[in-house]
């Protein structure tokens, strides 16, 4: 079990100027949440989650006959009186739910108003409060995150500060390729439970093969892809060189309207390729303009996809 | 010009300087122009496309620059001179173009278009007199400013001023450097092309050297161009009905095929009377009018073609002429008796010339002589037998006698020479018109010599016996031998002149040109062009003409009332008033055969061959013309241009729309 007390390194002082990851009206509205996942999961600890695992808890589940090894004290004998039969009393079990939050921190999030890689945190800092709340274990990560280096786990509302501070010492710049990223989260991270990818997946050699990861992984993944307005709706003027601000390549554009007209096209193109590929495997999409307030989001969009509720 | 092309070449590899922005990524927009790389070869076609274009665009913008173009002449040389020709003829309207003068003016127009900027031109039109329109540039703009300027005009063609015009431009009179003890000839001789167009209704130019020009000429107009003209207007007095008076036109056919013409008469506007007349081909025919007792007032005739008959030249299908009150001409002869002239003077056709005053010579010593011969008041002054102490204010006749100025004095002989032998005599001038002096035998006679200016006119075996000269604005005429004597026997008869029929012809002769010519010169039609003299009477203030066409313009009183208008160029009649009245009336006709035969004179060697052009003769040069179908020489720059310009907004468009394709 992961230490929950190794804080992480003490939180830069959050830009003034995006305010609070967290603020009250979110968190009032996030207290009435509750992460959902569709899949049988174990958790490693009691919770609050009534588990498909017959186990030990109040509520009585069903009965079997004993089979040799199996623990006596689960033995029902008023049946056993009754019937004289080894029967034995099936239990539901309650568990707690894992929450993965894994960002992506390149420098390409860096972008947008406000940045992507704040609505990214932000995001993330609201789903998890909400698994804080409800008893979950949760745990944030980023794609440049080393493969041995562990983030610590959060659980319960006390721990709600110091997850938000872990945000807010994420900083961009991680040289991280996604699919690099997702296969270290997958190494680290095992077992069943929520994850939920925030990035822009502008990733050169594509984010099929990042994603394919997640496909083995037993997790409920949600991947939001988070593009700024400039993205969505650049505005470029007259003969420009690109400069790809992670990797300095290179793109030498004319704007004009027939060209962004194909670029709309081609983001189109993308977002809807994304989506495609996660539904395919089961998995969530979701696109996410930096525009649209976080409340919103989760309220609205990740409550419809099934992620809260 | 071919580094244009290589610099678009070289700035083909030079990149845009594009404005460098960070993105988040590149990853999408790669993947925009990856999908328009995926049809890179239409791409790179594109690229190149534009390339080619921008080749294609220069490679016509120089082809046009080298001036391509095919047929027609191609100037070759430095300096050029175009003689157009804006005589009467040159109105012929058969041409393409409309006249004449258009189609020289459109072939002028093109040759100015082939000067380059190393050649120069000048433009000469010529009439009756060269003008220069232009001299030599190179300016283009000028040359055709120049040309638009040629107008039309009403007068006959004569080349040869235009020639020594040319001549004077293109051959500099020669400047001689001397330098040790050698002469140089300084003056550079530049060869000169000499572009002659006109219909070349002209003669030959006799004597006349081309010298360095290098001449050619451009026919304008055509062998068929058929013509119907007036060639004469004039009055007269009814033989029968003396007080009456006449017109007689004469209309002529410069066509192959017998004409019917209408013939109409119309005096201050009123129409007199039409008649028809059917014309030979190449022929005149004539026409009388009666236009019973009129005094004074001006005539048009004017002639219709038959209907379908295609007249090239309207300028000479009508005619004018003044009628004006006809006023005797006043001579004094003074005389101490001379019984056969005062018979030659006195007859019925005399007397209807001139009113002939005979005074004794005693009067030319009194004040009263002497002030009438200073006030212009005689037309002639006869002086028989004696001679003035100064000459008169009047022309002079004297007879017998040398006046009294010092050139004629100086050529005159001091002896009569006994029994000259005539041996010839002017018989084209005025004066001698119809006079047969060969049978003319004399007693004896002054040799006479003109002064310069003057003209012998009876040439004997003594030398020249009779002369005439020009004093000022008069002539004196002067006859060597008396007709009569007197010595101290009392009269002598020094000649059998006076019993021959050429006498009495003689003395109308004087009467007409000497005494008359004056007054009666008007009535006789000028060309236009030429200056209008006319004797005013009186002085008269406010003097203006009002020409045919109702323009008016003042003119300067003249001196010593002779008038001399310069400005007639147009056919009609001109007025001359003084404020509001009409003083008067004087008319100008084209009259020229030469003028109104408009087709284009041809050779034809054989019948199986097309005629060919008639070549100038210019001095000892045969300058033959050049053929008619010479078509303008056709240039490719302007299609060029133009496409050169489709090329440019095709060029526009794809660069606009490059992201499709």
């Amino acid at each position: 079990m992961p230490n929950d007390s190794s804080s992480p390194a003490p939180a830069a002082a959050p830009p003034v100027a995006n305010g609070e990851l967290l603020d009250p009206k979110l968190l009032a509205q996030l207290e009435r949440l509750e992460l959902v996942t569709r899949k049988i999961f174990r958790g490693r600890m009691k919770g609050e989650r009534r588990s498909k695992r017959k186990g030990q808890s109040v509520e009585f589940a069903d009965f079997r006959n004993y089979v040799a090894g199996d623990d006596l004290r689960q033995l029902d004998w008023n049946l056993y009186a009754r019937l004289e039969k080894l029967i034995i009393k099936l239990f539901l079990e309650e568990e707690d739910l894992h929450f993965y939050a894994l960002l992506d921190a390149s420098l390409s999030m860096d972008f947008g108003e406000p940045s992507k890689l704040r609505y990214a945190k932000q995001l993330a800092a609201a789903l998890a409060f909400v698994g804080l709340v409800r008893g979950d274990r949760v745990r944030i990560e980023t794609l440049g995150q080393k493969p041995s280096a562990r983030s610590p786990i959060y659980r319960g509302r006390h721990s709600a500060w110091r997850m938000v501070q872990q945000l807010e010492a994420i900083e961009a710049g991680e040289p991280a390729p996604l699919h690099e990223g997702v296969k270290n989260f997958c190494l680290r991270n095992h077992g069943k439970g929520i994850v939920v990818l925030i990035s822009d997946l502008m990733d050169k050699q594509g984010y099929e093969a990042a994603l394919r990861y997640f496909v083995a992984q037993e997790m409920d993944c949600y991947v939001i892809q988070v593009l700024s307005q400039e993205e969505i709706n650049p505005d470029v003027k007259g003969d420009l060189k690109l400069v790809d601000c992670e990797d300095a390549d290179v793109a030498e554009i004319t704007a004009s309207r027939p060209l962004l007209d194909r670029y709309e096209r081609t983001l189109t193109a993308f977002t809807r390729g994304a989506q495609d590929f996660c539904t395919r495997r089961g998995m969530h999409y979701l696109l996410a303009n930096t525009q649209t307030p976080v409340a919103d989001l989760v309220a609205q969009q990740l409550r419809r996809r099934g992620l809260v509720r | 010009m071919i580094a244009v092309p290589l610099a678009i070449f070289a700035l083909y590899f030079l990149k845009l300087k594009r404005q460098p922005l960070e993105v988040p990524s590149t990853y999408l927009w790669t993947k925009v122009i990856e999908d328009l790389h995926v049809n890179s070869l239409w791409q790179r076609l594109r690229q190149s496309l534009l390339l080619f274009l921008q080749l294609a665009l220069v490679a016509l913008a120089i082809l046009a620059l080298l001036r391509p173009g095919w047929e027609g002449e191609r100037l070759d040389g430095a300096k050029f001179i175009f003689l157009v020709d804006n005589s009467a003829s040159m109105s012929a309207a058969d041409a393409e173009a409309g006249s004449r003068l258009a189609a020289a003016k459109q072939r002028i127009a093109a040759l100015i278009d082939q000067l380059e900027s190393d050649m120069s031109a000048m433009l000469i039109s010529f009439a009756d007199e060269p003008d220069v329109v232009q001299e030599f540039t190179n300016n283009k703009r000028l040359l055709r400013e120049g040309l638009d300027r040629i107008q039309p005009t009403a007068t006959a063609t004569r080349v040869r001023g235009a020639l020594e015009l040319a001549d004077g431009f293109a051959n500099p009179g020669r400047i001689t450097v001397e330098s040790a003890g050698a002469e140089f000839d300084a003056t550079e001789q530049d060869p000169v092309d000499l572009f002659i167009l006109s219909d070349g209704r002209f003669g030959s130019v006799e004597g006349f050297s081309l010298g360095n020009l290098t001449p050619q000429y451009l026919p304008i107009g055509t062998f068929q161009a058929r013509n119907l003209a007036l060639t004469a207007l004039s009055t007269g007095r009814n033989e029968v009905r003396p007080d009456e008076q006449q017109a007689f036109v004469q209309a002529a056919n410069f066509s192959d095929e017998e004409q019917t013409v209408v013939i109409e008469l119309n005096r201050d506007g009123a129409l007199v009377d039409a008649t028809e007349v059917t014309i030979p081909p190449g022929s005149t025919a004539g026409a009388t009018f009666n236009l019973g007792v009129v005094d004074s007032g001006w005539l048009r005739a004017s002639l219709t073609p038959p209907a379908g008959f295609n007249d090239a030249l309207a300028l000479d299908n009508a005619a004018y002429a003044v009628l004006d009150p006809q006023r005797d001409a006043r001579v004094l002869l003074v005389t101490p008796g001379n019984p056969a002239l005062e018979f030659a003077l006195s007859t019925d056709r005399a007397r209807r010339l001139a009113q002939v005053e005979k005074v004794d010579p005693s009067v030319l010593a009194t004040d009263e002589y002497r002030n009438d011969a200073l006030t212009d008041k005689y037309d002639l002054i006869i002086y028989d037998q004696c001679a003035p102490d100064e000459m008169p204010q009047a022309n002079t006749l004297l007879i017998g006698r040398v006046p009294p100025t010092e050139e004629w004095q100086e050529g005159a002989s001091a002896e009569r020479a006994g029994v000259p032998q005539i041996i010839d005599w002017q018989r084209s001038h005025p004066l001698l018109n119809l006079v047969e002096m060969g049978n003319v035998l004399l007693v004896d006679s002054f040799t006479v010599k003109p002064p310069a200016g003057g003209l012998a006119l009876i040439d004997s075996t003594a030398g020249p016996i009779a002369a005439i000269a020009p004093r000022d604005s008069y002539e004196d005429a002067v006859l060597g031998f008396e007709i009569v004597g007197a010595d101290d026997e009392g009269m002598t008869i020094n000649t059998n002149w006076p019993r021959m029929t050429s006498f009495p012809n003689f003395a109308l002769n004087v009467l007409e040109y000497l005494a008359a010519g004056g007054a009666d010169a008007p009535a006789q039609s000028t060309r236009p062009g030429q200056p209008v003299e006319l004797t005013l009477r009186e002085t008269r203030n406010d003097l203006s003409v009002v020409k045919p066409d109702g323009t008016s313009r003042p003119v300067e009183a003249p001196s010593r009332g002779k008038f001399i208008y310069n400005d007639a160029d147009r056919p009609g009649v001109y007025e001359l008033r003084s404020g509001s009245e009409v003083i008067r009336r004087f008319a100008v006709n084209l009259f020229d055969r030469q003028e109104s035969d408009v087709a284009l004179r041809g050779r034809q060697s054989d019948e199986e061959t097309l005629p060919t052009v008639e070549a100038l003769q210019i001095g000892y040069t045969e300058v033959a013309a050049a053929s008619l179908q010479t078509p303008v020489r056709k240039e490719l720059w302007k299609p060029l241009l133009l496409l050169a310009l489709v090329i440019l907004l095709v060029e526009w468009y794809i660069y606009n729309r490059r992201v499709y394709i």
